[in-house]
């Protein structure tokens, strides 16, 4: 009997959080975020989880490939990932080891276009340890020169492992050739110039220390069995004395792109392959382009779109297709990937899918699917955060791209707001010949695709 | 009494197949805080079920059903169905099983429900699916193994050593030959001959109703009772001193390596968590704070990681910690070396490395066996052996944070005739002794009899297998400007590692077009 009040209370509070995904307006999250700025403009973010005794520690810089203005250090967000576990004088390199070694929990972190993330998943009881541990890197790192240029090493050792893949290559000259100016031409590695110019970068790196790795460029994302207001006081303690810097970054425009533009990488050694990268919108909670334009991606492009079934299920031209633009802070890029299974059947193929664009051009997309494609989106998101590290993890994807985890919930409710008429707009708006780069993988010498 | 052994494994298996007949067990994992269900059916068949010449069976039927037409429904429509619930499923399949995995929110489970139980009961498989499926797995045979990553390139060729001759050798897609081979009615009688009720085990987990739980019972039922003639699974080979097989590819931009060498113990042996100890401390997948990593890593910035492992890891490099689903009896030890490089980008890179042979695949090598000769010789510490064990204890209990993994975790542990195997094994961590832990590594551990693979570019191939065939002093060749700051420790150390001596009795180059024929 005993169990049952406590059954009712979780099956009410279960049919509330479900009737949270479909009730227009509400929050995606059913949970709150609790947000606390210390003076020196850090940001602590804190969303409790029902997860005995775990907890999911994140920080987030703002700072990744985009903020590489300069030139020859092309690569320096994600190899000063590496640099972060290079220690300090507090706790060199291998006490830092041993003190995470005894926390038991999983670290690691990952640099992208906009943001390098440092994460930590482990015993809820263990972070203040964790706080005080990563605190210290992040204001006292103090590696030597010899460390760091016997780093670069490991960075070479990582593009090595990533380049044995075509689909990598073929990346690094589709952006070089689809940006002229903005700093997204070149990729999260570097150029590779750059990469085997980084043991002689040392002052440079000290120089990006001080610029990125303060404050105001920073969000601390905890999640899981904790409460704001113990996150928020060993925040204070271990990191209100970090002092606030002065950079700000002056990323050039990219022009209007007024041509199409090819790519193309010589390999037979795997099926052919193209992609129609079309310049997308940069990403904002506010306006309706992308998400309109992931609602577009969702219908045109997914499993059950007709020309999916089309391609791939009933002609089997197609090995794979997807669709979709990639969240940016800046202008980026609309891409849409096909595996071939014969090269002879390419241009067919990209006539279809263009074909299929100018239809939604002129007769925007049922009203049933665009149903469907919201409600898909929001359960989506719902089933995919049953953890903290999950739900630390798209938190910091919003705070890099608008310093604010609120866009989260705020995209979600644009989702809802997103009518036949919007996928239109953006249709003619973004999917234009000229702003197109053609990238291609064959065993030609050329790509050959119009 | 070589050839009683397969008899006797037989005879177990089928044991362990009957006994399941008496009652369809469900293993539940209810979460009334869930907002989703998850249900995971796992049959004990996998490649090693495959018929000779038609390797790859087992992976196209698995395919097929997860990627094909069910009931009354095409896939297509059955994508429809399932769009805007955003359910899903994806079938695996390695060695020793192949699993089914479903998830849909809890609001939609009866629909889905009607899904799921023609996946697995009425699967259409209808040509056109069939052939969409199959062109897939050949494509993979044929070019993306090859061509997409040397670092798994290199693990199935070693797979391919180890268990040369077994039915444990072929990659789980099959051979080239053997996937263009196979027909819609291999995959039929396949179907029904190993997926049956009697080598079937299903978990549910999340917020599942009693009536789909009682459905889920009754349906899976009405599987084909036939008893599937599983073969005893293939034993590694006995590697006589240290066989290397170097692949020479075109436009390889480094050296990717791993070893391996028999192992006799399993998650089902209490002595894992022992050997687990030594292992972690070793080369802990992705952690920084482990020997090989700090030494190859960290100090020498060779390459991008090193790790060891005392059982199967998939997909290492997408993967930070364990997935369920790969259960083995069947083990080997193994070292992964990342991709080093070749002398070719180190010329390129560095005026001082014009004169090298070799990049740096002999000395890494050298280097990581030389590690383990060291834990032979001198055991773990007191120190190091409390740090690893109070780490492994919190760690493991990171595996299983989402439904989904804890239900894998739990249909993993009677794979392994455990009740719940992350209990276990913490019990037994707890329980260990350092002498427990040395006397592991002795008993399992040895470093004159392995198989190497190494997926290298053409023209590093011929003066690698050179170095060491003839055991050649491998010297370390930084640049200058990492030279120069260099510690003495670590330079003596080098001078000590470029000549250790390794029991290389063979050394092969294979051309890459020439593997997995």
């Amino acid at each position: 009997m005993k169990g049952k009040p406590i059954l009712f209370i979780c099956i009410i509070l279960l049919v509330f959080s479900l009737s949270m995904i479909v009730i227009a307006g509400g929050k995606i999250l059913p949970y709150p975020i609790q947000q606390h700025k210390l003076d020196n403009g850090l940001n602590v973010v804190t969303v409790q989880f029902d997860s005995p005794g775990l907890a999911a520690f994140y920080i987030v810089v703002r700072t990744g490939a985009r903020n590489e203005v300069e030139k020859g250090v092309t690569g320096f967000a994600h190899f000063f990932e590496h640099m972060m576990f290079r220690g300090t004088d507090k706790y060199p390199k291998e006490k830092y080891s041993a003190i995470l070694k005894s926390t038991g929990a999983a670290a690691n972190a990952n640099t992208s276009k906009d943001r390098t993330v440092y994460h930590v998943t482990g015993n809820a009881e263990k972070l203040e340890t964790l706080l005080e541990l990563e605190s210290d890197r992040f204001k006292n790192l103090n590696y030597s020169v010899h460390g760091f240029k016997t780093e670069a090493g490991a960075v070479k050792g990582e593009y090595t492992k990533n380049y044995a893949s075509p689909y990598a290559r073929i990346r690094e000259k589709t952006v070089d050739v689809a940006f002229k100016v903005h700093t997204y031409q070149h990729t999260t590695m570097g150029f590779f110039d750059d990469i085997l110019d980084m043991p002689n970068q040392y002052e440079y790196s000290q120089k990006f220390f001080k610029r990125y790795y303060s404050p105001e460029y920073c969000t601390i994302v905890v999640v899981g069995d904790v409460t704001a207001e113990k996150v928020n006081k060993l925040a204070q303690k271990y990191f209100g004395d970090w002092e606030t810097g002065s950079h700000t970054d002056n990323i050039p425009v990219e022009p209007e792109q007024k041509e199409t533009r090819f790519a193309h990488l010589q390999d037979g050694s795997i099926p052919p392959f193209f992609a129609l990268q079309y310049k997308g919108p940069a990403f904002s909670d506010k306006e309706i382009d992308m998400p309109a334009l992931d609602v577009l991606s969702s219908i045109v492009f997914s499993q059950t779109s007709d020309l999916y079934k089309k391609l791939v299920y009933n002609e089997r031209k197609v090995r794979f297709l997807g669709g979709g633009a990639a969240d940016s802070r800046d202008p980026y890029l609309f891409g849409i990937n096909v595996s071939m299974v014969d090269k002879a059947d390419m241009q067919y193929v990209k006539d279809e899918i263009v074909k299929k664009l100018n239809e939604v051009k002129s007769n925007g997309v049922d009203k049933d699917i665009l149903a469907k494609t919201k409600s898909n989106l929001k359960y989506r998101y719902a089933m995919s955060i049953d953890n903290p590290s999950r739900i630390a993890n798209s938190l910091c994807r919003y705070i890099a791209l608008t310093g604010d985890p609120e866009s989260l919930n705020r995209l979600y409710a644009l989702y809802d707001k997103v009518t036949i008429d919007d996928v239109k707009m953006v249709a003619n708006k973004y999917f234009s010949a000229d702003a197109l780069t053609i990238a291609t993988i064959s065993a030609d010498e050329e790509g050959g695709l119009k | 009494m070589r050839k009683l052994i397969p008899t006797f494994m037989s005879f177990l298996i089928i044991l362990f197949v009957l006994s399941n007949v008496s009652a369809m067990e469900i293993i539940k994992l209810k979460m009334p805080k869930s907002n989703k269900i998850v249900v995971k059916v796992m049959f004990r068949n996998g490649s090693i079920a495959d018929p000779v010449g038609k390797e790859g069976l087992t992976q196209a039927t698995v395919s097929l059903m997860a990627q094909g037409a069910a009931g009354d429904l095409s896939y297509g429509e059955i994508q429809d169905k399932l769009y805007p619930w955003a359910a899903g499923y994806f079938g695996s399949v390695d060695k020793e099983v192949s699993v089914f995995t479903f998830q849909v929110p809890a609001d939609f489970q009866k629909e889905f429900y009607v899904i799921l139980r023609d996946v697995i009961l009425n699967p259409a498989f209808n040509e056109n699916d069939f052939k969409r499926v199959l062109t897939n797995q050949q494509n993979y045979v044929d070019q993306v193994i090859r061509a997409s990553s040397d670092e798994v390139y290199s693990k199935k060729v070693l797979e391919d050593h180890l268990f040369r001759g077994t039915n444990y050798q072929h990659m789980k897609q099959g051979k080239s030959a053997s996937v263009a081979s196979i027909t819609l009615d291999d995959i039929k009688n396949h179907y029904k001959n190993y997926f049956t009720k009697n080598n079937v085990t299903v978990g549910i987990a999340g917020n599942y109703s009693e009536e789909i739980l009682k459905m889920l019972e009754s349906d899976m039922a009405k599987l084909p009772d036939d008893v599937p003639s599983i073969p005893a699974p293939g034993k590694t080979n006995q590697p006589n001193g240290i066989e290397v097989e170097i692949i020479a590819k075109e436009g390889a931009f480094g050296s990717a390596i791993f070893t391996g060498a028999p192992l006799s113990i399993t998650r089902s042996d209490d002595e894992f968590a022992a050997l687990m100890v030594a292992n972690s401390w070793m080369g802990e997948h992705r952690k920084s704070y482990s020997r090989l990593y700090q030494k190859i890593r960290q100090a020498r910035s060779m390459n991008y990681g090193d790790y060891s492992y005392i059982e199967w890891y998939d997909n290492g490099g997408g993967f930070q910690l364990p997935p369920s689903g790969v259960p083995r009896q069947s083990s080997y030890w193994s070292i992964w070396i990342r991709p080093v490089q070749i002398a070719k980008q180190l010329k390129a890179q560095y005026e001082e490395l014009a004169d090298i042979n070799i990049g740096h695949a002999h000395f890494a090598l050298r280097m990581a066996i030389r590690e383990f000769d060291l834990i032979l010789k001198n055991g773990m510490t007191k120190e190091a052996f409390e740090e690893t064990r109070t780490f492994l204890r919190s760690y493991i209990k990171l595996y299983a944070q989402t439904p989904a993994d804890q239900l894998g975790w739990l249909m993993d542990s009677r794979f392994y005739n455990r009740e719940n195997y992350l209990k276990e094994i913490d019990m037994l961590l707890e329980k260990l002794t350092l002498e427990d832990v040395n006397k592991a590594i002795h008993k399992h551990w040895q470093v004159n009899n392995m198989y190497i693979a190494i997926v290298t570019d053409v023209s590093e191939a011929e003066p690698l297998a050179k170095s060491l065939k003839d055991n050649t002093d491998s010297p370390m060749s930084y640049s200058n400007l990492v030279k120069s700051g260099l510690p003495k420790d670590v330079l003596a150390e080098d001078d000590v590692v470029a000549s250790q001596k390794l029991n290389i009795k063979s050394v092969k180059i294979v051309k890459s077009a020439d593997t997995f024929k």
